[in-house]
């Protein structure tokens, strides 16, 4: 297993601060992830972490601080160019397309920025059928691996609440990414799908990628992440391993009022 | 009603089934395929409709008996095309703030606002276009073909105005089929993660919000030359309902039933009430026609959401993958780590197979 500090950082968040109005939501922090490493976010309801994430996607524009990642500043650049540099996430109430069935769900993140493009849809119509046949067939491994060839053709707002959160994260591994951002990646999912998810979580990290997760559930945590951070009131309070974390006295009042 | 009254009556209603349907199609691309609920619809057909008569209309002189501005005289097709763009840039425009990232109740209100403005502007500076008079003696074209005085002319007119029905239905539907319109429902759905997945939305949205006024340009031009008038009245914002009301029943993102939609709509009970005999006061029977397409509004989303011909649903087979073995789900992935290698010889035989 990796160690924090094995390998350059591939996400660099540094002093970063989001405010709403008067109440700022995340404080001053500074975090890193390196390739292969999953990097827990804890904290109580409203430490700040969501804003975090969003922030570091790209959903939220901070109001000060840098966000590097593989070393280039990616601080004002909007979500879909943050995607097209390999960042892709997941969110707290899942986010599926509804109305597409779970192949078309993928399709759309594989073809990703040629699949909005208009000059690719008839012009380059010829360069894109390749795209599409590529990402067809990297969709057809996922929908294999996450066992979920029978409900290809389903439409996804059909599916149960831990197939949504599949299809969210075969979704973000058509694309194929270096940071993948988990929101409360196994809330509302059943338990035999939690273990599945979490094994995968633990693959995509193995294969080199970077995870940042926000989870509540502390056992996932534990059997996830590398590294804990710890959130309270907009600020890190607390890192290290799982194990450290939890035995700092800071956490405990945090946790415990 | 004589024979040659009910033959020009025919031929008025195909005209109007064929402009309403063009119309449903521009924004069915945009309210049923990209979520834009576009309630000033019906301004992006007066801009094509107004931008048609003056062109043809020639210069104003003191004998015009109405007030317009730019008034040219270009062939007709070309006033088509004028119609077209006039639509698309004046979408443009407004798309510049309106296709914003926002809330849709948000757009929907401020598109609404748009379409109540743009109409009283038009009403109160009677210099463009002549105010609620609004501008008459829109000269038929293709005269030097077919007699513009008969009923033959009419019929002339609806066929070419069916012919580029065809040719646009071919046009949405392979736009909508395309990997374009894919990622436009993909945005539809779920926007923040549709732009998460490297898709540009505020473009997306500019795109087919364009691609629709073009759409709507076209239809007021073509409907412009039928009707050689066209003021105020004509644009009301309530046609804009009639439009999405038809989407609704029809099919939302399915042109096919859109057709149907506004067959329903536009002909059944906005066109039909006009033949039934008047009762109570005069305009009952008019305002009796928005409540019932109010309360077919409320129907479609109360009973069937999806519309009568709902949209269809794409299969991975169209992508070259193996049909499915229609098993059922749960006795399928208690198989699946079996599987695995059998799914694999699957697609290696995926060409083959999806021709079967």
């Amino acid at each position: 297993m990796l160690a924090p500090g094995d390998l350059r950082p591939l996400v660099e968040v540094e002093d970063l601060v989001v405010s709403y109005g008067a109440v700022r939501a995340v404080d001053g922090v500074t975090i890193s992830v390196a390739p292969g490493e999953v990097l827990g976010i804890v904290g109580p309801n409203g430490a700040g972490k969501s804003s975090l994430l969003a922030a570091v996607g790209g959903q939220l524009r901070p109001t000060s601080g840098r966000i590097r990642l593989d070393g280039v500043d990616v601080t004002k650049l909007s979500p879909h160019r943050r995607a097209r540099r390999g960042v892709v996430r997941t969110f707290q109430d899942t986010s599926e397309f509804g109305r597409l069935t779970v192949f078309e769900n993928l399709l759309v993140a594989g073809l990703g920025m040629h699949g909005a493009s208009l000059y690719a849809a008839t012009v380059g119509a010829r360069a894109q059928a390749r795209r599409t046949a590529t990402a067809a067939a990297r969709a057809a491994e996922l929908l294999a691996r996450f066992e979920l060839e029978p409900m290809r053709d389903t439409y996804a707002m059909e599916l149960s609440g831990g197939q949504r959160r599949l299809v969210e994260v075969m979704r973000g591994l058509m694309r194929e990414p270096k940071l993948m951002l988990l929101d409360e990646p196994t809330v509302g999912v059943a338990p035999h799908l939690s273990e599945q998810l979490r094994r995968e979580y633990r693959r995509i990290a193995a294969s080199g990628v970077a995870v940042l997760m926000i989870e509540h559930v502390l056992e996932v945590v534990e059997e996830v992440s590398d590294r804990v951070v710890v959130m309270d009131n907009g600020s890190v309070i607390a890192e290290g391993t799982y194990d450290e974390v939890m035995q700092s006295q800071a956490v405990r009042e945090a946790y415990l009022g | 009603m004589s024979f040659s009254s009910l033959d020009f009556y025919l031929a008025t209603v195909v005209v109007i089934f064929g402009v309403d349907v063009l119309s449903a199609w521009g924004l069915n691309l945009q309210y049923g395929y990209a979520g834009i609920p576009n309630f000033s619809f019906i301004v992006f057909q007066a801009a094509g409709a107004y931008t048609a008569a003056i062109l043809t209309l020639g210069p104003m002189t003191a004998t015009s008996g109405q007030t317009y501005v730019a008034g040219t005289h270009v062939p007709f097709p070309v006033a088509l095309l004028a119609a077209m763009a006039a639509g698309a840039a004046l979408s443009a425009v407004i798309g510049v703030f309106a296709m914003k990232r926002m809330r849709a109740d948000y757009q929907a209100a401020i598109l609404l606002i748009l379409a109540l403005i743009l109409n009283q502007f038009i009403v109160t500076d009677t210099s463009l276009f002549n105010g609620t008079s609004g501008l008459a003696n829109v000269s038929r074209p293709l005269g030097s073909l077919v007699n513009p005085s008969t009923t033959g002319w009419q019929w002339a007119y609806a066929a070419l105005v069916w012919a580029i029905c065809a040719v646009v239905l071919f046009a949405v539907q392979r736009l909508s089929r395309s990997s374009w319109g894919r990622a436009l429902r993909a945005q539809r759905d779920h926007d923040a993660a549709a732009a998460a997945l490297g898709c540009n939305v505020v473009a997306l949205k500019m795109q087919v919000f364009v691609i629709g006024g073009a759409i709507a340009g076209l239809s007021g031009g073509l409907l412009v030359f039928y009707l050689q008038a066209f003021n105020t009245a004509s644009w009301g914002y309530e046609e804009t309902l009639a439009i999405f009301v038809s989407i609704l029943i029809g099919g939302v993102a399915n042109n096919w039933g859109v057709i149907l939609g506004t067959f329903l709509v536009q002909i059944v009970f906005v066109e039909v009430p006009n033949l039934l005999p008047q009762f109570g006061y005069i305009g009952l029977v008019d305002a009796l026609e928005w409540v019932v397409i109010g309360l077919l509004w409320m129907a479609a989303i109360a009973l069937r959401p999806q519309g009568v011909i709902p949209e269809r649903r794409v299969r991975a087979e169209r992508f070259g993958l193996p049909a499915l073995r229609r098993a059922p789900p749960v006795a399928a992935a208690a198989a699946a780590p079996g599987q695995q290698g059998a799914h694999e010889e699957r697609l290696g035989a995926a060409g083959g197979a999806s021709r079967r």
